[in-house]
């Protein structure tokens, strides 16, 4: 690196860096694959043909395309929550349990609400659904900014809660008297998002919002004044308070925001895909979205090709599951690698920029 | 004459940057040949060449008349090239010995055998006149003595020529002149030695010849006997150099900022202890005192980045003892903190976002109050960077890729930029290359003979006393006095540094 400060001239190129930025993403993903292939062939399968009907199960037709769209929604949030929480100098490792809370929201409200015309309700079951994931971020981040409690333990701590009182919410709480499979009361037909594409694919407009967050959030980093300083304040936390910039109200503003985004991922899964609430609501969607955050770099519009891939990975491996006998928890390892790898990527950053000493 | 060195037209470039262009060095057998130029000017990358780190484009280097290809350090060792980096890399639990032959241990049978390199590095140390305890583990050692390991790490590998990186940055004034008699006895042993420095005081002490570089090209080769160190310093700079700025008379009235008994106490300990003084309209107060005595706490305090446990500040007329650092800076106090990467810069953000910091909230940057405007920011960052000659000259480029003194100016540039009142600079010079440091003291002084006013403080007693128009003097936490420009001396200075007040008489 430090060659590279020695000329006064320097051009508007792709720099080495950039590419390798570009590079270790895939490489990544590359390799957790490999490693992933160890397993399956420790089971006695072809890896090839694995990863083959993986990508069919995901890609392979409209059905499944539609399928995997569906999964990326409420990834697509919790990584939009994570993302905005580091651009805020902290982490938000407790998106499964606002998750799980904003879909107890949107289900109150849709329930609840009733008279209203559909856009209307839709908006207030959406915004319920933010609120009670903020809410439920609320008490860890009054901690963290008055006494300094460890954001890790703390919110790992309330993922539990959130568990827990959404089995209450859903068992006993708002139980459905007469349904077939423990769930809660329905919400109204006035909350159901419409669909984009009508029966047999039933794919709502809850893409387009992930659409939208991503447009908005890119524009709120880097063309309002708030959004350079909350990545001020993400990015040298001292030199921003140096700066005057207030950096503990920052970081307690994104981690709100945060809060509410993955609140409103989880409405999207109540409003759009099951219209009332399971105990089963995520299969952990809030700790998807870390590493696709780390991935992507903290980009809210790479996010969204992050959280597709990551989609595609549960929709795909129900076909593994169908056609080749493979558990699909083979997704679980294949992104338990992705994280080990990730973990790795200095390393192979390393091991790249290493090789320019010609 | 046959050279012990010689490298013809050398060329090394890295993507669009040429780091050594068409340079050639002859260094004569048996002697000290310095390699001196400005941070960035490309000496380090020659004797990476020269040790096989980085292969060049072009050119050709000659060992002792011989053509070789140096394609790693283990090449260039078998040449009898031996470095010293910066950096020293000894393993601090094993002792003396074992650093010095690690690598190349004597062996008996499959065992090492600890007792004979014990004896060979004793008996290098004693051929060569240098002291060290080969027993001792490294990590009880000072940095002076880790310096002579590594040297005698080289010799122990045979190396004829030696390269020191910046071999004076880690050591005392003491230790220094104990490497000067270190290189004499390597010298009189017929060893050659080439010496990177940016220090020329150490280079007219310790060196036969010099070798000038300046943006990767070479400049002049001389002996030393007939250069001198203003000569020198324009080879190196391309042109004279005058620190200290032109200060010129000034009459201004009144003051800017007054401290009344403040202090400020950190983890129970008072760390400024009743501070009060006054900076005046039109002058430079500088702040001297040995590290540690409280300076950085008193300008962070007067940043607003400390809070202020007593006392008062009052700045223009105004109580300011309570308000924020953004309320300082927007009524015209300007920081320039000691540590840059830390506290003044945001390493990830481009030159032209750390120009902004801190000042994004000005209505000249902001549209429809709440987005930024790109296109003023662009042209306050492309001005800022043509008004202070910030290297490269590209508003994109990420902050981490400039040079220190590069990195120094874009702050300067923000604070100075914002056309403040009072300038609180701590340290501002420190690691930062001659030609930054001109323009850095130019600034302060302009910015005074129009009359503003300014904070300076520094560790460099040359610089404060230069500057300066009144001396503060601290000493644990506290102004022990407060000198005139005229009546300071070093001497002066220097008993008060270290809290011997009574035998100097001051006046406050």
């Amino acid at each position: 690196m430090k060659n590279r400060t020695k000329s006064p001239a320097s051009g508007r190129t792709v720099t080495r860096q950039q590419v390798v930025n570009l590079i270790v993403p895939f490489l990544l993903i590359f390799l957790s694959f490999l490693l992933s292939s160890v397993w399956i062939v420790m089971m006695g399968k072809n890896p090839v043909e694995a990863f083959a009907v993986l990508f069919k199960g995901a890609f392979g037709s409209s059905a499944n395309l539609v399928g995997t769209i569906k999964k990326s929604v409420p990834i697509a949030f919790c990584t939009f929550a994570i993302i905005v929480s580091m651009k805020g100098n902290a982490f938000n490792i407790g998106a499964e349990g606002q998750f799980a809370f904003g879909a107890i929201g949107a289900t109150l409200a849709g329930n609840l609400i009733q008279g209203l015309p559909s856009p209307l309700c839709i908006a207030l079951c959406m915004l319920a659904g933010a609120l009670f994931g903020m809410l439920f971020g609320l008490f860890p981040t009054i901690m963290h900014r008055s006494h300094g409690v460890d954001l890790l333990v703390i919110f790992l701590l309330m993922n539990n809660v959130a568990e827990y009182f959404l089995q209450y919410f859903v068992l006993d709480l708002f139980k459905s008297e007469n349904a077939l499979v423990p769930s809660s009361r329905p919400i109204q037909p006035a909350a159901e998002l419409p669909y984009l594409l009508g029966p047999p694919y039933r794919m709502t407009i809850a893409i387009l919002f992930v659409l939208v967050c991503a447009v908005v959030l890119s524009w709120f980093f880097n063309k309002t004044v708030a959004g350079y300083e909350m990545r001020a304040v993400g990015q040298n936390r001292d030199a921003a308070f140096y700066a005057g910039i207030p950096t503990g109200r920052y970081t307690s503003m994104a981690l709100l925001i945060s809060c509410a985004l993955a609140g409103i991922g989880g409405s999207l899964e109540v409003l759009g895909n099951y219209h009332c609430l399971y105990t089963e609501i995520s299969p952990g969607f809030g700790y998807d979205g870390i590493p696709i955050a780390l991935l992507c770099d903290a980009n809210p519009l790479l996010a969204v090709i992050g959280s597709i891939s990551f989609g595609a990975l549960r929709n795909g491996s129900l076909s593994l599951q169908a056609k080749m006998g493979l558990s699909s928890e083979i997704v679980s390892v294949i992104q338990g690698s992705l994280i080990l790898v990730i973990a790795s990527n200095y390393f192979i950053r390393y091991l790249l920029n290493r090789r320019k000493r010609g | 004459m046959e050279y012990a060195v010689e490298m013809r037209h050398i060329r090394k470039q890295f993507r669009t940057v040429v780091a050594n262009d068409d340079v050639s060095l002859a260094v004569r057998p048996g002697t000290v040949h310095a390699v001196i130029g400005e941070n960035g000017a490309g000496k380090t990358t020659l004797m990476n060449i020269l040790y096989g780190l980085y292969l060049p484009d072009a050119g050709q280097i000659l060992i002792d008349g011989k053509e070789r290809h140096l394609r790693s350090a283990t090449d260039a060792i078998s040449c009898g090239i031996g470095m010293v980096h910066q950096h020293f890399m000894l393993i601090p639990r094993l002792s003396v010995a074992d650093n010095v032959v690690l690598g190349s241990e004597p062996k008996k049978g499959l065992r090492y055998d600890r007792q004979a390199a014990a004896e060979a590095v004793a008996r290098v140390c004693r051929e060569y006149g240098l002291s060290i305890d080969p027993k001792r583990p490294v990590r009880e050692i000072s940095l002076g003595m880790q310096q002579r390991v590594e040297i005698v790490k080289m010799l122990y590998r045979g190396a004829n020529i030696i390269i020191l990186d910046e071999p004076t940055a880690v050591l005392t004034p003491q230790e220094i002149d104990e490497l000067g008699r270190t290189l004499s006895q390597l010298k009189k042993r017929g060893k050659t030695i080439l010496i990177i420095t940016h220090k020329l005081e150490e280079v007219m002490d310790f060196s036969d010849d010099i070798t000038v570089l300046r943006n990767g090209r070479h400049v002049v080769t001389v002996p030393k006997a007939e250069t001198d160190i203003p000569s020198l310093t324009a080879y190196m700079v391309g042109r004279d150099i005058h620190l200290g700025g032109q200060k010129q008379e000034t009459h201004f009235q009144g003051s800017v900022l007054e401290m009344q008994n403040v202090s400020y106490r950190r983890d129970g300990r008072e760390v400024l202890k009743d501070i009060s003084l006054t900076v005046r309209k039109g002058e430079i107060l500088g702040i001297a005192g040995i590290d540690g005595s409280g300076q950085t706490e008193l300008t962070e305090l007067i940043a607003g980045v400390l809070p202020c446990d007593r006392g008062s500040v009052l700045y223009q007329g105004e109580d300011v003892t309570r308000r924020s650092i953004a309320q300082r800076k927007a009524t015209g106090i300007a920081f320039i903190p000691q540590d840059r990467h830390k506290h003044g810069l945001i390493l990830d953000f481009s030159v032209e976002e750390n120009l902004l910091l801190g000042m994004q909230r000005k209505s000249q940057f902001i549209r429809r109050r709440f987005l930024q405007d790109r296109k003023a920011i662009h042209q306050m960052a492309e001005n800022s960077i043509q008004d202070f000659d910030i290297r490269p000259a590209d508003s994109a480029n990420k902050a981490s890729a400039l040079s220190g003194g590069n990195q120094q100016k874009v702050i300067v540039a923000r604070e100075v930029g914002n056309q403040p009142t009072l300038i609180v600079a701590d340290q501002p010079t420190r690691g930062v290359d001659i030609g930054a440091i001109e323009s850095i003291h130019d600034i302060l002084v302009r910015h005074r003979n129009v009359g503003g006013a300014v904070v300076l403080a520094s560790l460099e007693l040359d610089e404060v006393m230069m500057l300066s128009d009144r001396i503060a003097v601290m000493y644990d936490g506290r102004i022990v006095g407060i000198l005139s420009a005229a009546e300071a001396t070093r001497e002066k200075i220097g008993l008060m540094m270290v809290g011997r007040v009574s035998e100097t008489e001051v006046p406050q």
